[in-house]
């Protein structure tokens, strides 16, 4: 099958070949951990991606920030392979993650948001399952596995088993499971989502460490303040469709701060303004 | 207030009949009418025995009794069903508690479960108003006696409700249900033996007069003690009554106003106990390691999650239990052939393979895509449910056989079973990726299977893993008509051929389920994602 130059908005059918383990890499894409070539996505007549193209750097933090229901979610699942695209295509470190997932999911380490674990497992035996399931030798899992447990804060709750865990235990475990194998890119749906601040702090923290490595980070939030501490590049996506991408102070451009240029990009500067003058008329 | 309790209960009953389409509300209503007419007959065959007067009180005191019970054990049994049972939903609702608790008395009254029983009731005070001028005094013994089922069940659920919310008290549910299904069980083969008939003229009565001095059983002599001019031991019998509706309304209160008011002191926190799964698994490097793994992984959860583990009871339970009950008086040593149920029950055990932990399949999903490691998962799944399903069959082989001293069609037998087994598993294997369907991951009850939606797709399955098992049980059923017409012998040749048709439907089922699974992975994610919300 020819292959369309990546850098083009390929919006073909993704019914592709599924199991060539070449492991191939278009040279063209070199230095780009995450490219997207009009990557498109609907549910019945309402467009949720709307051919979306971008380029994530290699050893980046990148932010993928939008307001509730601006695509974010149903993107970052159809680059982990979780979600089929209707058109477009996803190269992971120049891999096309759907005409060869083979090769695609051992570069991925995945966080989603709101999907469940082996309940009844316990953390250490989520992770010695999935290192073993991976393919990594039993004690090389069960070394990364102690350290990762340690660092995480994890390693009293090692022997629960997850049903048991809070939404920050889960979330580190997740982040865990996603480490495991060593992958050159993290793909995290809201990652810091409902955790509290010393889970927070601690993922936060081992993130950093990861990309300080050579690591590239993709993680969507709608938390601006934390997208502009934490981030080197940034995309808001709005409605589907990338509205501006690029380093974040470029992005930012001349606003106080991101949280206002997002505002002013998605077209909110009046949120929550007008109306409700009867606020604070309570008699009681 | 109480009539706003009362329609907040009637919109919660009947919004999933108006959300729902055309065709399935018109089948709802059909199977509404079709309850209601086994009711009304219930209804009609307890009001026949006003005929005679000496038995009405004692089934009726059976019957209350048992209701009761039903009542009480209900909330472990489907605790969630009924948004209204538990109390924290009410909790930010500027109410006192009597207002609450008069509230909540109103929604447990209206549903369809209260009028099921009004209507079974209304045949039980039929049968015991003889003489007909004691019709209303049948009439207020059972009203008392449903708002004391009633205030029991809620009086437990509130008591329960904070463990109910946990998974061990969901556990626990789904214990109790196992229990329920097999004292059902057991009891239908005490009562249809020879000995259970005994048990029916002589101790039904002895038990029922003890019993008429409970609550329930004192409800249900009234009328027949005033008739029979026992007046003093009717006074006590309500008075009875009556202090125990009170006790339990106190204890209602007294539930409430703990729920409302403290902070839930149930902690859900558990070890995972023996860890079999790291310690000894290896890596998943090709086909075989990757079936040894997903194996062992499905072993482990099988011991831990009861939804998985009671399946397996009741498999070994209906093995052996169920050809004994309905088989036993089979001439030839035929008996032995209803082991086939329970093949059918093993085999289908690697059903959905891929829907079982709901979403959490995207942790598979994300891992690998190659062709091995795909039949190896779909390979452990399948030999999960084939090992402990022989073992299975096997013990139920020889436990009916050995009862009913008859060996003669063992080995034909044991040939039809095992192909059942194998070919349950393959079909199930198949069906768990060309159709699979969300399971409810809530775990709050042992009956619930599907979740809404998703009902004919669960049904699709399950009927077609059913009949997939007989069909691939034609081939050694065959011969063992053979072996019970000619000769035994040929049962050694079904035997065979049952062990081979299953292994090849085995070899067929799991390269295609695996690239099936491989295909349509995102798909299969989406539809067993559905489960999460249940």
């Amino acid at each position: 099958m020819s292959q369309a130059l990546p850098d083009d908005p390929v919006t073909r059918p993704v019914n592709l070949p599924r199991f060539t383990e070449t492991g191939a890499v278009d040279p063209k894409l070199a230095g780009t951990a995450l490219a997207l070539r009009g990557l498109t996505k609907a549910f019945g007549a309402r467009t949720v991606v709307d051919a979306v193209s971008l380029d994530v750097p290699a050893g980046s933090f990148f932010g993928l920030v939008g307001p509730n229901g601006a695509g974010k979610t149903t993107t970052l699942s159809m680059v982990t392979g979780l979600l089929r695209p209707d058109a477009g295509r996803v190269f992971l470190t120049g891999v096309d993650v759907w005409a060869d997932p083979v090769t695609a999911k051992t570069r991925m380490g995945v966080l989603p948001d709101g999907l469940k674990l082996f309940e009844r497992l316990s953390g250490k035996e989520l992770l010695g399952y999935l290192g073993r399931l991976r393919g990594i030798a039993p004690e090389v899992v069960d070394q990364r596995a102690g350290e990762l447990l340690t660092v995480l804060d994890l390693a009293d709750a090692g022997d629960k088993l997850v049903a048991d865990y809070s939404t920050g235990m889960r979330k580190k475990v997740t982040l865990a499971a996603a480490l495991l194998h060593t992958p050159p890119v993290l793909l995290l749906d809201e990652p810091l989502e409902a955790v509290d601040p010393v889970s927070a702090r601690v993922i936060r923290t081992v993130l950093t460490r990861f990309t300080t490595n050579g690591g590239t980070v993709i993680f969507s939030s709608h938390v601006m303040a934390l997208v502009e501490e934490l981030c080197s590049h940034v995309a808001v996506m709005a409605a589907g469709r990338i509205i501006a991408s690029g380093e974040l102070g470029q992005v930012r451009g001349s606003a106080t701060s991101l949280d206002d240029a997002f505002m002013h990009l998605v077209g909110a500067d009046d949120a929550g303004t007008g109306g409700l003058e009867w606020l604070g008329s309570s008699q009681a | 207030m109480v009539g706003l309790f009362a329609s907040l209960k009637w919109t919660l009953v009947t919004s999933r009949l108006r959300r729902s389409s055309r065709a399935v509300r018109a089948w709802t209503i059909v199977l509404l009418v079709v309850v209601l007419a086994v009711l009304l007959f219930i209804a009609f065959g307890l009001s026949q025995l006003r005929r005679v007067p000496d038995v009405a009180p004692l089934v009726v005191t059976g019957l209350y009794v048992a209701q009761l019970l039903g009542w009480a054990l209900m909330p472990l049994v489907a605790f969630g069903v009924d948004e209204t049972v538990d109390p924290q939903r009410f909790a930010l609702l500027p109410l006192r508690a009597q207002t609450l608790q008069r509230g909540l008395l109103v929604t447990a009254v209206v549903g369809w479960l209260p009028v099921a029983n009004i209507i079974v009731m209304i045949g039980a005070v039929i049968s015991t108003s003889s003489p007909w001028a004691l019709l209303p005094v049948a009439l207020i013994a059972a009203g008392i006696q449903l708002i004391t089922c009633v205030v029991l069940s809620r009086a437990a659920a509130t008591a329960m409700s904070s463990l109910m919310a946990s998974r061990r008290g969901r556990d626990l549910g789904v214990l109790v249900g196992f229990v329920l299904v097999a004292g059902y069980v057991a009891l239908s083969a005490l009562l249809n033996s020879g000995s259970g008939q005994n048990f029916l003229t002589e101790g039904a009565g002895r038990a029922a007069k003890v019993l008429g001095w409970t609550p329930p059983g004192a409800l249900a002599s009234l009328p027949y003690r005033l008739a029979t001019g026992q007046y003093g031991a009717a006074a006590l019998g309500l008075v009875i009554a009556l202090v125990a509706l009170g006790l339990v309304w106190w204890w209602w209160g007294r539930a409430l106003h703990v729920r409302l008011t403290t902070v839930s002191s149930t902690s859900e926190s558990g070890g995972a106990g023996a860890s079999t799964l790291s310690a000894s698994a290896g890596s998943a490097t090709g086909t075989a390691a990757m079936a040894r793994l997903v194996a062992r992984r499905d072993a482990v959860l099988s011991w831990r999650d009861p939804m998985r583990r009671l399946p397996w009871l009741i498999v070994l339970f209906m093995a052996v239990f169920w050809p004994l009950v309905v088989f036993r008086g089979a001439a030839g040593g035929l008996a032995v052939f209803g082991v086939i149920l329970g093949s059918l029950m093993a085999g289908s055990q690697s059903a959905n393979q891929f829907g079982v932990e709901g979403s959490g399949l995207w942790l598979h999903l994300t891992a690998y895509a190659d062709r091995a490691r795909a039949r190896g998962e779909v390979l452990g799944h399948a030999a999960a449910a084939i090992l402990p399903g022989a073992v299975c069959v096997l013990i139920a082989l020889v436990t009916v056989s050995s009862i009913g001293g008859d060996w003669t069609q063992t080995p034909a037998a044991a040939g039809v079973c095992l192909a059942a087994l194998l070919g349950a598993c393959a079909i199930s294997s198949w069906v768990s990726a060309s159709l699979p369907f969300a399971m409810p991951q809530s775990r709050k009850s042992l009956f619930a299977s599907s979740v809404p939606g998703q009902k004919g797709r669960t049904s699709g399955a399950q009927v077609s893993i059913l009949l997939g098992g007989l069909v691939s049980a034609l081939p050694a059923a065959g011969l063992a008509v053979v072996s019970a017409l000619v000769d035994p012998a040929w049962g050694w040749l079904a035997l065979a051929v049952g062990l081979l048709s299953g292994a090849v439907m085995l070899l067929v089922a799991i390269p295609a389920t695996a690239d099936r699974y491989l295909a349509t992975g995102p798909e299969i994610l989406a539809v067993v994602s559905a489960g999460d919300r249940v």
